[in-house]
């Protein structure tokens, strides 16, 4: 045997050692791929003492519980503008107690202590088919409780017969086709329950996101009939001190392009990162506010320099960059999927594409 | 600043190949080889976490503890969170998928000891609207190799009251290693910073003392920073003082290899900077040995010099209210840096002759509604270090812009008088 061939051997021996180690990582991603989640209720009594072990005990649904049909009791509300999650689609619903209505005080929406918030977090297989098969992942429930509110997450089983409750969150992974008919792959990550008040912060206190005046102030359709949310709500004498659309504050759809692109861009801002970025909220040690009301510009961001933003700042100077949306540390973050960059910090591990290209064309459009 | 300096650089060239800067990847410990927890005994401790009762104690034995999710304690009152070592008990968040820092801290007397925290995304330990922190014994570090790929801060204590920081170590980070932002009355002491960018910052701060540490191979030692447009605005009250400030001659890692700084001020700062006071109110800076710091021991400088806007509500750029003495220095560390701009003023138009490492820098930017000439010390910036007369001391004249950047060595401006700094941290220093 010459020199050389056995220099072959031994390169041909060190390909068999990759592919062997290749194949066994490979085979190891696939088991974690499959991890099975599937409890089972047993038995649990709806005793009063939340929070209950699964979703079904509390009774907010009828029939089959995947198909999340509500009782008569809950009323589903939608905000103008949604949270991105991964493209999930969401549907909410209210619970509030007997004989207990909401209030608007100084346009300020307060539930009645007992109430409880109901999301549900799913996939359809095909979004050109949004009704058909799909998914639910995850459940998020807040309940108003003499001390405040409090968020519990529970995870739906593989079989999609009820929910669990997981205060610990997880991981699980999604596919489905989007609208485009594009395969798409997510890793979606369940926040554990104090992940919740990254975002459902007002003060330290837990705090509703969604249910707030300027974002349920606008028409909904109820079984066929086009009504204001908040109408539909004093009409079925669950809501006082709503004084119509004109006389409280409203924010639009950042997804209805006949709207003013400005508009549209902080309706997106507000409900995706003034929950964080906004006095009462946690993001306030950046100086950076992003609600809709906010005109100052500094506050905005235009021409501010980052605070304790690390890497996520990348190679820029600025928050805002007026006109140079790809020099604007706002959109480097949105445009990322690496922790420690990516905004918001959680809740997301895809990229929004359609909101990025909003906020890049407002900036374009800043002078 | 904006200057380019690049003329100099043909001259300078020698010296850019001799000065390069260090980088470290030192390590207390080796971490791998502790004991690998179970998941199910990791998510025990995300679950303790998560059912906290206020006045108990969280345990964390001894382990390397591989976490996927944040560990948040979220407003809970008398809580100590306690592990079994420094180099025991191991929370490594290098697996950690989303989320800002590793773990979350909100609530009220809460003490954190004898564990570290490794390669968190973000930072370390941030503990916000905590009113009595305390960190003893913690250790927070990144053990990646590439350090592009760590962290924030490693201990992050912000918008907080009362905070003890005590015999801590902070390793490595991308920003500052022990960095308390937006905070009043504040103790870092007996602490060890290396290999970050900053050692220690203490930023929009009220009433804080950093005594008996030692920030060593960071590229800045100790800082002290006020910065423009947060709901904190000015601080003021700080003593830095017993503290050994040595070889912080790191390359500032803060933005990756070949790109210049960004938005993020801490980008700046040249290797070789032991102090530095930015837009800094009432700050002495006493009794430390201030050691081969290879650029500056001290500089002193206001908001003007980032280039960055300085119009801000409720702040000043200016840095004022500034008193050193007792301090020793060492000019050996090498020659200054050339990397970032503020090391191209000091090594080019210092007073003392191009490439020579300065022990006290102060760029003589001033309020002119406090003084019309530099030369009264409108800024109140006292100066009296023992044998004044032999150390390099360079004030710089920048009011003719970048095209014609002048300096002095003369120090009797700022050497004869005092500044009655006060803080008081009486209350919280026996935690």
């Amino acid at each position: 045997m010459t020199r050389f061939s056995k220099k072959n051997i031994a390169s041909y021996l060190s390909l068999c050692f990759l592919l062997v180690f290749f194949f066994s990582c490979q085979k190891e991603y696939q088991v974690e791929q499959s991890i099975v989640f599937d409890p089972q209720k047993d038995h649990e009594e709806a005793d009063g003492m939340y929070p209950y072990d699964w979703l079904s005990t509390y009774g907010f649904f009828e029939g089959d519980l995947k198909s999340l049909n509500p009782s008569q009791e809950l009323i589903e509300y939608e905000p103008a503008s949604s949270l991105f999650t991964d493209y999930a689609l969401k549907s909410r619903f209210v619970w509030m107690p007997e004989d207990s209505k909401a209030a608007i005080i100084n346009d300020k929406l307060t539930l009645p202590l007992g109430s409880v918030l109901i999301k549900n977090f799913y996939y359809p297989e095909d979004y050109s088919k949004p009704e058909g098969k799909r998914r639910i992942i995850e459940t998020r429930l807040m309940i108003h409780q003499e001390k405040g509110w409090e968020a519990f997450p529970y995870i739906w089983n593989d079989s999609q017969t009820d929910a669990k409750l997981k205060v610990v969150g997880g991981e699980t992974t999604v596919s489905f086709v989007n609208e485009k008919g594009e395969d798409q792959v997510i890793n979606y990550l369940i926040p554990n329950k104090n992940q919740c008040k990254t975002c459902h912060n007002e003060n330290e206190k837990l705090d509703p996101l969604g249910v707030e005046v300027k974002h349920l102030n606008h028409e909904k359709d109820f079984d066929g009939r086009k009504i204001n949310q908040l109408a539909y709500w004093t009409e079925i004498g669950k809501l006082e001190g709503f004084e119509g659309v004109e006389n409280h504050p409203s924010m639009v759809d950042y997804s209805n392009e006949s709207l003013p692109l400005a508009d549209r861009a902080k309706a997106y801002l507000d409900i995706n990162c003034a929950h964080c970025h906004r006095e009462e909220g946690p993001a306030s040690t950046s100086g950076l506010f992003l609600s809709y009301e906010q005109t100052d510009p500094l506050k905005l961001g235009i021409n501010k320099t980052p605070v304790a933003a690390g890497n996520g700042a990348g190679s820029h100077q600025f928050d805002i960059v007026p006109g140079k949306a790809d020099e604007s540390i706002l959109v480097h973050r949105m445009n990322s999927t690496a922790v420690g960059v990516a905004m918001p910090e959680i809740g997301r591990t895809s990229i929004h594409q359609e909101g990025v290209e909003l906020i890049r064309a407002w900036i374009n459009e800043m002078k | 600043m904006k200057a380019k300096y690049i003329p100099f650089f043909s001259l300078f060239l020698l010296v850019i190949i001799t000065s390069c800067s260090e980088t470290s990847n030192e390590q207390l410990f080796d971490s791998s080889l502790l004991e690998k927890r179970s998941a199910e005994e990791v998510e025990k401790v995300v679950e303790d976490f998560i059912l906290a009762e206020d006045s108990t104690t969280i345990e964390i034995g001894e382990g390397f503890f591989d976490l996927k999710t944040q560990l948040i304690l979220d407003s809970k009152e008398n809580i100590t969170i306690q592990g079994a070592g420094m180099e025991k008990t191991v929370l490594s968040f290098r697996n950690l998928k989303t989320g800002g820092e590793g773990m979350k801290i909100v609530g009220k007397n809460i003490t954190v000891k004898d564990l570290t925290i490794e390669d968190a995304p973000g930072d370390g330990i941030k503990a916000q609207h905590t009113d009595g922190l305390t960190l003893r014994r913690v250790h927070a570090t990144w053990t990646h190799g590439d350090k592009s790929k760590n962290g924030t801060y490693a201990l992050y204590p912000v918008q907080c009251k009362n905070v003890v920081i005590d015999e801590c170590i902070a390793a490595h980070s991308r920003d500052a290693g022990i960095y308390v932002g937006q905070s009043e009355n504040i103790i870092v002491k007996n602490s060890l910073a290396y290999g970050n960018v900053a050692g220690i910052e203490i930023e929009n701060c009220d009433n804080a003392e950093v005594f008996g540490n030692t920030a060593r191979n960071n590229s800045g030692g100790i800082l002290v920073f006020n910065l423009p447009g947060l709901p904190k605005s000015d601080g003021r009250g700080t003593k830095i003082y017993n503290n050994k400030i040595i070889d912080n001659n790191h390359k500032n890692f803060a933005t990756p290899i070949g790109e210049g700084p960004n938005g993020n001020t801490v980008t700046m700062i040249p290797p070789g900077s032991g102090v530095v006071l930015l837009a800094a109110k009432e700050v002495e800076v006493f009794d430390n040995e201030i050691l081969r710091n290879k650029t500056v021991g001290v500089a002193i400088a206001s908001y003007q010099i980032t280039g960055f806007p300085t119009d801000a509500p409720n702040w000043s750029p200016y840095t004022h209210d500034i008193f050193l003495h007792g301090n020793s220095y060492d000019r050996s560390g090498g020659f200054p840096d050339l990397s970032r701009e503020l090391g191209q003023l000091v090594s080019i138009y210092n007073a003392h002759g191009k490439a020579k490492t300065q022990d006290i820098v102060y760029d003589g930017i001033f309020d002119k509604s406090r003084g019309n000439s530099i030369a009264q010390n409108p800024m109140n910036i006292c100066i009296s270090e023992q044998g004044l007369e032999n150390l390099y001391f360079t004030q710089f004249d920048l009011s003719e812009g970048e095209e014609n950047i002048k300096s002095s060595a003369d120090v009797s401006p700022f050497s004869n008088c005092q500044v009655n700094v006060t803080t008081d941290v009486s209350f919280i220093s026996s935690k």
